[in-house]
């Protein structure tokens, strides 16, 4: 599909509107050390909270301002809420190899009291990490000072009950959970399940399930590996729990297939229910084709019906019901078909671009080069391209759409294919849960947009 | 044009500088991107060697990525099974660039082990038949990799890439009774089978370099203990001038060091560099050992 015509069609909601600048963090300069490389990005469920994990292995939580009359501009805007060192770089001696912290995934998990709950994983192990606040602190001890003295017991005469005085507010995270030792590869995905207490984590080869309150062990729910490892063709690159039926997953493969397995029915769900796959156009062959099958995110929808998978250049919609195609197909950057060689020898065809669904599954969302990103609105079928640059960062300004030219004569403000910044990649995009907030990551800096109405 | 950049890119072999290398790599694969008139064959020589060129590449790295080896491998592998069926219905063996002869070239060992990209002159050697030459220049210049090599280099990357199971395996609950208990009955299999090949349960794989050297040092039946160390600094490619004056080798690194082909091909200079490096592996072995 190519570009949308006009200005101003947006994805979303289904009505038009426009898409403004909102925010963005991170640094400036252009030398971009390589440990703040964003790599993952997550709202929590109610969109309060808006975390990112980095390739130093830290995670920075966002918190959404509170509606604020006396600050009517600052409503809806994110600020820093918490830091903290998730993963550090680790060394397997047995090995010999050095475990990177880069954060692969953060998941929420759904808020049950006052504190908040996270996932995060890098390639080996999963923390389950508590962010609490404190903005009390307890004054009037009677066993010691003010200043943390132990108070010499034949001083004290009378006893008191300590008082609640308040304090400045403090965000702490501490790590509650350490999930460790279960994966031989690297872990691509981590997974929530609906029932709240258990939740899977994959890597190339295999699916584990784990208990949040059990560490030292999990249950191996799929196991692609092949006795002989001559004969691997096939890997694992994403997987996902129903956000409904909490006996129901899938996982992707690099081959371009999605199985869909039910826990129900064996221990070992290496036997699918369901195997998803669209037949090869044979007209679009080529050497590559395999390679750009390869799916690098699936997502459910919210409603639970249709899940979205994204391969290299498109991204397909599924219903859960019908395995033999994808209801709808997406084009998002059509034009590097032909780049393929070149994108191959680069190696920016093993790129990983992740896809979003928005609240109502009206509309999904997904990254390009150039700092491009791309929005679809299912009803209506339109499309937009929007660029995530320091240059159109003015306080609620609005997004103009962006377009590639594909050949033949470039119009104004169109960019050809050959000028596009393959080193500039949008690989991981939000959509906030309930509203039309999205978080960009662009390289180190995290591009928070949202609709004019706002 | 492209004739020139081939025969350069292919007759300096891999110890060009790499940003040389990639330039012309770049200018390969815009060219295979822009032109239509490249003839078929051509293109698919060209991505053949690329991938290969790649997957060398990853032997040389610690932990080369899973995902992208298999798609790797299983494009090197579509396009050998093509060749394959081109020359099965070519009853002539004919040597042209077109369907290629299933030889065994000097410049690739037959363990696949140590894949690389022939020399200039090595292209001249096994250029066999007079025929080559009467064929495209562009054909004469490109890697010919006959079936079984590629088929043994694919093999031996994978085998490669097998993980050993950590020294204690998750633990796995299947319920007795159950469906076919795959899961330990073939995690004790593997492990057994892998036990086999790698003397002892201590031993770990983690990348490439451990597990090519490993199998180089099981061949001379050499202790265990060497199997944890990483030995990736030996090989030709990573070996830095010494900072100490180099000692005379004992017999048995001398008997390592004739194994390690990259050693072999290279300059004479990286020759005593290992033997110093190997030499310090002897002395910090004897300490492990407490003699």
């Amino acid at each position: 599909m190519a570009g949308v015509a006009g200005g101003g069609g947006g994805g979303g909601g289904g009505n038009d509107f426009q898409w403004c600048f909102s925010q963005v963090k991170g640094a400036i300069d252009e030398d971009v050390a390589e440990a703040d490389i964003i790599s993952t990005v997550e709202f929590n469920y109610s969109g309060d909270l808006l975390a990112t994990g980095d390739k130093g292995g830290r995670v920075v939580i966002f918190q959404r301002e509170q509606e604020n009359k006396s600050r009517p501009h600052s409503r809806g805007e994110y600020n820093v809420y918490s830091t903290f060192q998730s993963h550090e770089p680790e060394f397997d001696y047995l090995k010999s190899l050095e475990i990177e912290e880069k954060i692969n995934k953060i998941r929420w998990l759904p808020q049950q009291n006052a504190a908040h709950f996270l996932l995060s994983t890098n390639d080996k192990t999963i923390k389950l990490w508590k962010i609490s606040e404190r903005d009390k602190r307890a004054e009037g001890y009677n066993l010691k000072d003010e200043d943390g003295r132990l108070r010499d017991p034949f001083r004290i005469t009378a006893l008191r009950v300590p008082i609640l005085k308040p304090m400045d507010l403090m965000v702490e995270a501490s790590p509650r959970r350490i999930f460790a030792n279960a994966h031989t590869y690297h872990i691509n995905s981590i997974s929530v399940n609906s029932d709240h207490e258990t939740y899977l984590s994959a890597d190339d080869l295999r699916i584990n399930l784990w208990h949040l309150e059990i560490t030292d062990r999990s249950f191996n729910i799929v196991d692609i590996k092949p006795a002989n490892m001559e004969e691997l063709t096939e890997v694992i690159t994403a997987a996902e729990f129903h956000p409904h039926h909490c006996n129901v997953f899938v996982y992707s493969s690099s081959k371009g297939t999605i199985r869909l397995c039910d826990m129900r029915s064996s221990a070992l769900c290496d036997r699918h229910s369901k195997f998803f796959e669209e037949p090869e156009d044979p007209s679009s062959r080529s050497f590559f084709s395999e390679i750009i099958s390869s799916i690098s995110d699936v997502k459910f929808s919210h409603s639970g019906r249709y899940m979205m998978t994204r391969d290299y250049l498109s991204v397909k919609v599924w219903d859960l019901n019908m395995e033999n195609r994808p209801v709808e197909t997406y084009q998002v950057h059509e034009y590097l078909r032909s780049k393929l060689c070149s994108l191959y020898e680069n190696d920016c065809i093993f790129d990983k671009f992740e896809c979003c669904w928005n609240g109502s599954d009206s509309a999904i969302m997904t990254g390009s080069y150039n700092n491009f990103f791309r929005l679809f609105d299912r009803n209506t079928r339109r499309d937009i391209t929007l660029e995530a640059s320091r240059e159109s960062s003015k306080p609620r300004a609005i997004l103009k759409p962006r377009k590639v030219c594909t050949g033949g004569k470039r119009k104004k403000d169109e960019i050809s294919v050959d000028s596009l910044d393959f080193n500039k990649k949008i690989l991981h995009t939000a959509w906030h849960p309930t509203d039309n907030i999205i978080a960009v990551a662009a390289t180190n800096n995290l591009y928070i947009f949202q609709d004019k109405i706002n | 044009m492209l004739v020139a950049r081939l025969r350069f890119m292919l007759g300096r072999g891999l110890k060009r500088k790499l940003s040389d290398y990639e330039e012309n790599m770049a200018g390969l694969s815009s060219a295979f991107d822009s032109s239509r008139n490249l003839p078929y064959s051509l293109k698919r020589q060209l991505v053949l060697n690329m991938c290969l060129t790649k997957l060398q590449t990853y032997k040389m790295v610690v932990e080369p990525n899973l995902h992208r080896s298999v798609l790797i491998a299983n494009t090197v592998r579509q396009i050998q099974e093509e060749m394959r069926q081109e020359s099965s219905q070519q009853p002539v063996n004919v040597c042209n660039g077109i369907a290629p002869n299933p030889l065994s070239y000097p410049g690739i060992d037959s363990s696949g082990i140590s894949l690389h990209l022939p020399s200039g002159s090595n292209q001249q050697e096994s250029n066999g038949c007079n025929s080559w030459s009467a064929e495209g220049p562009i054909e004469n210049s490109l890697l010919m990799v006959s079936d079984d090599d590629m088929s043994s280099a694919i093999s031996s990357i994978l085998k490669d890439l097998d993980f050993m199971e950590d020294i204690s395996p998750p633990t796995s609950l299947v319920p007795a009774g159950d469906d076919e208990p795959k899961s330990p009955e073939s995690t004790c299999l593997k492990l057994e089978d892998d036990r086999q090949d790698l003397k002892g349960a201590e031993c770990v794989f983690g990348s490439f370099e451990i597990s090519n050297s490993t199998s180089y040092l099981k061949d001379l039946a050499i202790d265990d203990i060497f199997e944890d160390i990483d030995t990736s600094m030996y090989d030709s490619d990573f070996c830095v001038p010494p900072l100490m004056t180099p000692r005379p080798p004992s017999s048995a690194t001398e008997e390592t060091l004739k194994t390690f082909p990259s050693c072999n091909s290279s300059s004479a200079n990286n020759i005593p560099i290992c033997r110093t490096d190997l030499s310090e592996l002897d002395h910090i072995m004897e300490i492990l050992v407490g003699s």
